[in-house]
Formats: C-alpha cells, sequence, structure tokens
C-alpha cells in the first residue's frame, strides 16, 4: 500500500488506487462477473486481466495458448473443453483434433504457478502429462474427464512428481493400462490426496499401493475405486478413509471364495465408520444380498450413482426408499415406474434425476417404465430441476402435467429410444408436450428433444425459450423453418447440436448472425450444402466452419450436395492447423487447404 | 508529546489536505498504521502547528467514517458478533463514498477497512452488465469495438426486424423471379436431393424427408459405456457442473485477435442493394415466402406482413437508411450483422434495443 509521501507511487485506476481494484476483483470469481468487469474499459480491463487467476475456455479452438498466454500473464487454473458433446455418441470421427500439448508446452514455460488443470474431452498424451508434472511446482489439481490418448505411463509420472497433488480425477476416459503399478509411483511423502477418481481404469491396480496411499492420505474426502476392486476390499480402505464425503465403490461382488456373511459385517462396519459419507457411486455387478451393507448411512446420503448396478426392483427400491435425503439420483430402468412412484413419494430433496436404458437395443421394453415414472416424481419432489431420462414411450399429456408440476425446471432431456416416436396414446406429435415444457418452464437452460416432432415444436422453443443455452435435436421436424425458430427466437442459445434433422441451408444462412453469438453449432446429417458452408466462411471470418466428411475432399462432389458432418464455432485465432485428412476448414477466401496430417502444431497467433 | 486533558485522554492533531485540522483522540488514531507511524518514529502530531499531514486521498468526509470505524474497534471488550455487526452496516453506503472510502484508507494503510469496502464494492459490481459497471462507478466507454469483441446481439430477435426480412425478401424474390424468367437456362437438370428453393420454403410440401432414409445410429461399444448407448443424444455421464458452461472466453474482451479480418471494406459495403452482395445461385429468401403456398396462406402472410409495414410506419428501405445513419454516427459500432437478406450492416446499440 501506499506510504505518506509519495502518492505517485500508487497507479491509480480512475480514482481508485490498483492494489484496491485488485482486492475488490480478487473477491469476484465467477467466470460471467470477471468477463463484464473486463468489458468496462480499457483501465479495467487492464486491471483484470493482470489479476485473474481462473480461467474457463468452453472451446480449446475459440482461443489459442498464445492468446490466453499474453492476456493473462499469471493463471493459476485453467479448464479446456475440446471436442463437441455428439463426441460422446461417436459422431466425431476419431483423430479430429483437441490435443492438449500445444497447451501444456506454452503454458508450462509461461505458468510456473499453475495449481489446476481440467480438461474434458480432450486427447491428452504421456508427453503432457510428463509435462505437467515436472513443469508446475505447486500442481495441485488435474481433472481429465472423457480425455483419451494417455496411459498408465502419464499416471505414474503424476504421481511421482507432482508434490502436492490434492485432486486426481480420471473421470470416464479412456486410459491405456501398461500397468497397474503406477499407483506406486506416489511417494510416501505424499500425503495432500483430497480426491483420487480412477473409476475408469479397466484393469486392477497394485491394490497394496492403493491401500498405502489412502492410509497416508488424511485429507482424503473422495476416493472413486474401479470395479477391479471387489467388496471384500472395501474394509481395508475405508478404515483409513472415515471421513470420506464421496465414495465409489468396485465391483459390489465378492470373490468366489469369500464367506459372504464375513463381507458382509466387515462392509457394514466399515460404512458406519464413514459417518460423513454423502455420495455413493460403483457398484458394478451389484448384489442385492450386499445392499444392506448401506444402510448405516443411506439415510445421510445425498447422491447415488447406481447406473453401473443392474439390480432389480424391488431390492433396487429397498435401497432407495430410505434415501430420503437423496438430491441426486442416476439409475437404471430397472427402477420402473413403480420405484419411481416410491422415490417421489420419500425423496422429497431429489433436485436432478437420470435414468438410463438397461438394454437400448432390445426391440421392446425389457422393463416397465414409462412415462408414469417421471410424472410420479415429478408430481412428488419439488425440488426436481435436473432430468435425462431415457424410455421408450411418452405422451403429450405426460409432458404437460410436468412441465406444469415442475416451473423450475432447468435442464431437461427427454430420450425416447426409437425415433420419431409419436405421442402413443393420439399418435400425434409431441410439440405440444415439449411446447408445454419451453412455456412453463422458462428458467430452462438445457434441453433435449426426441419422439416425432415438427416443425411446431421449433416455433414454441423459439418464442419461449429464452434461457435457453444448449439444445439437442436428433430427428426432428420437418424443414428449415424449424432450425430457423430455433436460431431466431433463442436469445440465450450457446450451443446446439443436431443430428439426422432435414435443416438446410437457408435458415443456416438467414441467420448466420446468430452464429457469432453462439458458442457452437454441430449438424450431422442433414441437408446442409458445402456452397453454403463456403458462404457462411466468407461471411463471417470470425467462424471456423469445418467439414467433417470421410467420403473425400467436397470438390469431388457437387457443390449442393450435403455435407457429412458441420461443426461451426466462433474463434479469435482463426483457423486451426491439426486436422486430419477429413477435416476441411474453410477459408475466408473459400479456398480450401485441407491439412492432411495430425500435426499438433500451435495454431497462429 | 501529547497534551493531556483532564479526562485522561490524550489528543493529535491531524490535517487533511485541504489545510484543515482537527482533533483526535490519540487512542483512535493510532488504530492507522500511518498514523501512528508518524506520531511515534516522527514525533509529529502534538501540536496544532505539527499536524500529522494525511495523504492527499484522505478529505475531512472520509477521514470521518474512518475515524467512527476507528474509535468503535478500538474499545477493547466488543464482541465479534458486535464489531461484524457493525462492520455490516458500516458499509452501507453509496458507491462513490466506497470508492473514496476504500482509497483512503488504502493511503492510510488501514488494512480492514479497505477489506470492507473493497467486498462491498465486489457486491455492488457482482451479477452487474459491464455498461452498468460504467454508469455506477462513472467509467469511460474507451474499449474499441475490436478490443470488446462483444457477443452480438442477435439482430433477429426484433420481431420489426424480422418482419422487414419478410418484406425485403419477398421483393428480392420477385426480383429473382423476374431475372429467372428472362433466363431460361437458369436451372439446369433439378436437384436431385430435392432441395430446390420453392420446396425448401413451403410450408406444405416439407421436403421429401424419408429419402433421407432412417439413420441408425452407429453404437460402438466402447468401455466408456455409457455414452454410446441410446440412438438419440444426451450423455448420460457429464459432470452437472453447469455453472462453468456460463461463459465462453471468446465473448470476452481479446485485443489484438489475429483472425479478425474485418476489412476496412465492410463499413462500405453499407448499400442499398444486398442482393449485390451474395453472388451465389443460392437464394437467401426469408423461407416462409413461397409462390407455392397455398393462396390462403399466401394471402395471409400477404396480409399479415403489410399490416406490420404500415404499422411500422415505414417501408422498408427508409428503416434500413435509419438504421444505416444511426451506424455511421455513432463511433462505437456494433459488430456485423446479417440480416435475411444477407447484407452486412452495422448496427448500433441503439438500433438492437430498438
Amino acid at each position: 500500500m501506499s506510504t505518506l509521501a509519495p502518492h505517485f507511487r500508487t497507479v491509480m485506476v480512475n480514482s481508485l488506487p490498483l492494489e484496491v481494484l485488485e482486492h475488490i476483483f480478487s473477491d469476484i470469481t465467477s467466470d460471467k462477473d470477471r468477463n463484464s468487469i473486463s468489458l468496462v474499459c480499457k483501465s479495467w480491463y487492464e486491471a483484470e486481466r493482470c489479476c485473474r487467476k481462473s480461467v474457463f475456455i468452453g472451446n480449446c479452438y475459440a482461443v489459442s495458448p498464445s492468446i490466453l498466454i499474453r492476456r493473462f500473464p499469471d493463471l493459476r487454473s485453467v479448464t479446456i473443453k475440446g471436442k463437441p458433446h455428439f463426441a460422446d455418441f461417436d459422431l466425431v470421427p476419431e483423430g479430429w483434433g483437441a490435443y492438449f500439448y500445444p497447451w501444456a508446452v506454452s503454458m508450462a514455460k509461461a505458468y510456473p504457478f499453475l495449481e489446476e488443470i481440467r480438461l474434458k474431452r480432450m486427447v491428452v498424451c504421456d508427453e503432457s502429462l510428463e509435462l505437467i508434472s515436472k513443469s508446475f511446482k505447486n500442481f495441485r489439481v488435474l481433472v481429465l474427464q472423457s480425455c483419451e490418448g494417455f496411459t498408465t505411463d502419464g499416471l505414474a509420472a503424476i504421481a511421482a512428481n507432482c508434490r502436492n497433488l490434492r485432486q486426481l480425477d480420471l473421470g470416464e476416459s479412456e486410459v491405456e493400462d501398461l500397468s497397474g503399478h503406477w499407483l506406486s509411483h506416489f511417494p510416501d511423502s505424499c500425503t495432500s490426496l483430497v480426491s483420487l477418481n480412477i473409476a475408469c481404469l479397466a484393469s486392477e491396480v497394485s491394490f497394496s499401493a492403493l491401500e498405502r496411499l489412502v492410509a497416508r492420505s488424511p485429507h482424503l474426502r473422495t476416493l472413486r475405486l474401479n470395479r477391479a476392486v471387489s467388496i471384500e476390499k472395501l474394509p481395508k480402505l475405508l478404515r483409513h478413509a472415515s471421513k470420506l464425503v464421496e465414495f465409489g465403490t468396485g465391483s459390489y461382488s465378492a470373490d468366489m471364495q469369500a464367506d459372504v456373511s464375513e463381507v458382509f459385517v466387515n462392509v457394514s462396519q466399515a460404512f458406519s465408520g464413514c459417518n460423513q459419507l454423502k455420495g455413493l457411486s460403483g457398484f458394478w455387478d451389484a448384489v442385492p444380498a450386499y445392499f444392506p451393507t448401506i444402510y448405516p448411512v443411506h439415510s445421510k446420503l445425498t447422491s447415488l450413482n447406481l447406473s453401473y448396478a443392474t439390480i432389480q426392483i424391488p431390492d433396487l427400491g429397498k435401497l432407495i426408499g430410505n434415501c430420503l435425503n437423496l438430491q441426486r439420483l442416476w439409475v437404471l430402468d430397472y427402477i420402473e415406474d413403480s420405484g419411481l412412484e416410491e422415490i417421489a413419494n420419500t425423496c422429497k430433496e431429489l433436485q436432478e434425476l437420470r435414468v438410463f436404458p438397461s438394454d437400448p437395443f432390445a426391440p421392446g421394453p425389457n422393463v416397465s417404465l414409462t412415462e408414469q415414472g417421471l410424472v410420479a416424481v415429478s408430481m412428488g419432489c419439488p425440488k426436481l430441476q435436473s432430468v435425462l431420462y431415457f424410455c421408450r414411450q411418452m405422451t403429450n399429456d405426460a409432458l404437460v402435467t410436468i412441465a406444469r408440476n415442475r416451473p423450475h425446471m432447468i435442464r431437461f432431456r427427454l430420450c425416447i429410444i426409437e425415433p420419431r416416436t409419436p405421442d402413443y396414446l393420439t399418435l400425434e406429435p409431441l410439440d405440444t408436450g415439449f411446447g408445454a415444457i419451453v412455456q412453463h418452464c422458462k428458467e430452462l437452460r438445457r434441453l433435449s428433444l426426441s419422439g416425432l416432432l415438427t416443425d411446431r415444436v421449433f416455433e414454441y422453443i423459439g418464442v419461449h425459450a429464452k434461457k435457453l443455452e444448449m439444445l439437442s435435436l436428433a430427428f426432428a421436424g420437418d424443414s428449415d423453418l424449424g432450425l430457423h425458430y430455433v436460431l431466431s427466437g433463442c436469445e440465450s442459445l450457446r450451443k446446439l447440436e443436431i443430428r439426422d434433422c432435414p435443416f438446410g441451408d437457408e435458415a443456416l444462412l438467414a441467420n448466420a448472425a446468430k452464429l457469432e453469438t453462439m458458442r457452437s453449432l454441430w449438424m450431422s446429417n442433414c441437408s446442409v450444402s458445402f456452397e453454403a458452408c463456403k458462404l457462411l466462411a466468407q461471411k463471417l471470418p470470425g467462424l471456423n466452419v469445418e467439414v467433417i466428411d470421410e467420403r473425400g475432399h467436397p470438390d469431388t462432389r457437387p457443390e449442393s450436395c450435403p455435407v457429412e458432418k458441420l461443426y461451426i464455432y466462433r474463434t479469435v485465432s482463426g483457423r486451426r492447423f491439426d486436422t486430419p485428412g477429413f477435416v476441411w476448414i474453410i477459408d475466408e477466401d473459400a479456398a480450401l487447404t485441407p491439412y492432411s496430417n495430425g500435426n499438433c502444431s500451435l495454431a497462429s497467433s | 508529546m501529547a497534551i493531556v486533558k483532564p479526562e485522561m485522554k490524550s489528543y493529535i492533531w491531524l490535517e487533511t489536505a485541504d489545510g484543515s485540522i482537527q482533533e483526535v483522540e490519540e487512542e483512535v488514531a493510532m488504530f492507522c498504521p500511518v498514523i501512528c507511524r508518524e506520531l511515534l518514529q516522527n514525533g509529529k502530531g502534538s501540536s496544532k502547528n505539527c499536524a500529522i499531514s494525511l495523504p492527499e486521498r484522505v478529505n475531512p468526509a472520509n477521514l470521518e467514517l474512518i475515524l467512527e470505524f476507528c474509535r468503535f474497534h478500538q474499545v477493547p471488550g466488543r464482541s465479534n458478533k458486535e464489531r461484524k455487526k457493525h462492520d455490516e452496516k458500516f458499509v452501507r453506503l453509496d458507491t462513490k463514498t466506497l470508492c473514496d472510502l476504500a482509497s483512503a484508507a488504502d493511503s492510510l494503510q488501514l488494512r480492514p477497512v479497505v477489506d470492507l469496502t473493497s467486498r462491498a464494492l465486489a457486491r455492488v459490481i457482482e451479477g452487474k452488465t459491464p455498461e452498468e459497471i460504467r454508469e455506477t462507478f462513472h467509467l469511460p466507454d474507451d474499449l474499441t469495438e475490436e478490443e470488446k469483441l462483444e457477443p452480438l446481439r442477435n439482430m433477429t430477435d426484433d420481431p420489426r426486424i424480422r418482419l422487414l426480412n419478410r418484406l425485403y425478401a419477398r421483393k428480392r424474390k420477385e426480383l429473382y423471379d423476374r431475372k429467372k424468367l428472362k433466363n431460361v437456362d437458369a436451372e439446369e437438370e433439378p436437384r436431385v436431393d430435392e432441395r430446390s428453393v420453392d420446396d425448401l420454403l413451403s410450408f406444405i410440401n416439407s421436403g421429401d424427408q424419408d429419402s433421407k432414409g432412417v439413420r441408425v445410429t452407429k453404437n460402438k461399444k466402447k468401455s466408456r459405456g455409457r455414452k454410446e448407448q441410446a440412438r438419440n443424444l444426451s450423455s448420460n455421464n457429464e459432470a452437472g457442473n453447469y455453472n462453468k458452461e456460463s461463459n465462453c472466453h471468446t465473448s470476452g474482451c481479446l485485443n489484438g485477435d489475429t483472425n479478425n479480418g474485418s476489412s476496412p471494406s465492410r463499413n462500405s459495403k453499407l448499400q442499398n442493394s444486398p442482393s449485390a452482395m451474395f453472388s451465389s445461385k443460392l437464394d437467401l429468401d426469408d423461407f416462409d415466402i413461397d409462390d407455392e403456398l397455398d393462396p390462403a396462406r399466401k394471402e395471409e402472410i400477404d396480409r399479415e406482413v403489410e399490416d406490420f409495414a404500415r404499422r411500422l410506419d415505414s417501408v422498408w428501405p427508409e428503416r434500413i437508411q435509419q438504421i444505416l445513419s444511426l451506424g455511421q454516427e455513432t463511433r462505437r459500432l456494433r459488430p456485423i450483422s446479417m440480416n435475411g437478406n444477407g447484407s452486412m450492416k452495422r448496427c448500433t446499440a441503439g438500433v438492437d434495443r430498438g
């Protein structure tokens, strides 16, 4: 702070000392507010960028590492998302991009004090992990959500070199398991672990190493094991981790030789020692006989993920029925309508429900889960705001009821498994039902549609869904009118992903300007012509227009021919140069410059 | 030496930059490190003549507030709860006063007041738009458009603009049709994929969707398991942290963006014949105008459009002119927006809201 005499030592920013301004900013951490601050005026922009500690990059190609570093000289935490969401459905071909390595290299040089890296849907190689482990002395948090490209060797480097590692979360990444011994690379001196999630690892980790690690981690609050850890091993771990808040079991059935009753007793006892446990997950191969082991903790549970547990009613119902404080429930459709009705009666704190299909490829319903279950929950759970529901039938009436019951819904994703399924009672499209959802749920931020849908549903969405940020469509609509309604009406739209819909050039071109207000647009198997893509690229240089087409160069087909896949996103770093052979990025001058190798070169800045 | 008054309290003298001098209880004033130092190290403040000169940013008004704070807190017996309550009330000030106070406290190195006021100011800033923040703090709007790279307001969410688009699109279509009549070999064979303009624009004949075939989702069962199960969408394994999605950084202010191919010629593209802009054979008409429509529906649309045009009180070219002239006047222009007819125009914030 300044001293008496020389006030010229203090840099004043519009009548506030810079230090004070930075002090004010340090108390403002939401990305939205930080962005607002940076847009106020030049001096605030400068002050803000110098003291910004944490950055979220929703699309790794929207900005380049050098731009990031130039603007923010002192970051401690970086979050980057790579591939578009539809990559989860195998719609983004292998090799498309989202390489983390260039970021790792740049940040290693620029941010020696970086502490946290969180990645989603990015390709991370072992070299990146090694670089991270050696470049950042204070590194604490590594989250790799749905990433791929690395092996357990990379993990070994992280374990060995990150002295103060607090969180290692492998999300649902695809890891090449070279050896289960990577865990042993955590030095004995490492006692800082707070969160460890290795649930995605396919093969066994060295259990003794794991046990020792847990034993010397007094701050451990989250532990998610992989399937390879069978139930009888749990007490050994839980004994050392009694302060756990989140726990993911491995396979919830015992080895052949185990004495069932002994296991039962030990595990129950172990759980009773964990009096802070709030969340449970895992439960592969769950055997109902072992469920009562959870009873010591289940009334305190706020989060329960049973989406890998193939148990059925009534055991399933019994288990969940006593979880009175449940706020989040992920479960397979074995829960059936009856189970959901029970939940509606007992889980009054429920905020988020996800019901996954146990057998999506079955030709007909294999369980008795219908729209009734969801309606029941919507009626019984006053705090319900986030829904993901896979089912095989739906009616407009049900949707209208749900909408009326839960006007505070924020996320609503309905997946009727068979495309274009109409209202099974009236055989009408589900336009009215979804229309009611957007009309009543004024705070809706995310919506996924399914079933038989005409352009009318998009009219409703365009008119009502003013807070909608993300919309996912498949096999819906009749014409460009549908797309036009969405693009012209949804003011808050940031991400739009479409597959197999009859949307073409007209709506896209008429609403081209809208694309610059969004993060990204994905369209696959629609009717957008290559010509329209070129036009868009020409007229909106702030966008990267990527044509993803595995049939070969677009010029080998007529211009009016629809492209296979289209990914459009706004960017300030220009086109990228790490595209594979099947991705064409259209330049402003509409010259096509495909780069046919997967070079990890930095996008130019 | 400080003058000892009968009440056994010592007083010291403080002088603010405007020359006014006041007497303050020593124990209160000593709460400020700077004053403390001046008194103890430099021996100042004992009399009116050698009053402690306070930093420039301290004026009588904020000094009073500061002293009030010090006076309260230097009393030893108070509980934490009391102190907290006092502080909460203390910072219920208008923004200007808060800034002023923060600045003064900073110069006096009075950390607690700096912290309090900073936190209060942070609450003032949170949730506001840049515009609102500017207003509140009386800050200049001096970032250039490039620097702002603000997310574009969607031009077409203004219903008048939409109707204008329709009007304009109709006129364009008339022109196009007239041209077509002249040009006999305008279209070669019909496009195989039935994406001719007419089909796309028609309500009734919405194109043959079945010709595209029912696409079955590719569903490789991977060890990832969850994601590929349904033919429909929806990832079922996303971390639910939607707070993170509140911002895309491209919307933030990134100066010196390298990609900005904003050619200066864009400005000059504000013209009256946007149809010249698009040399492609694609018709960019607003899709709901079509001569193939059944006459009743067409009439309905026509009526709606004419009616709206009347209500708009101006025919579209005048409106465009208005927009253009507004655009040229203002120094800070919003980035490009493209309306349905494909013309590029710069529109101001005023137009966005209008």
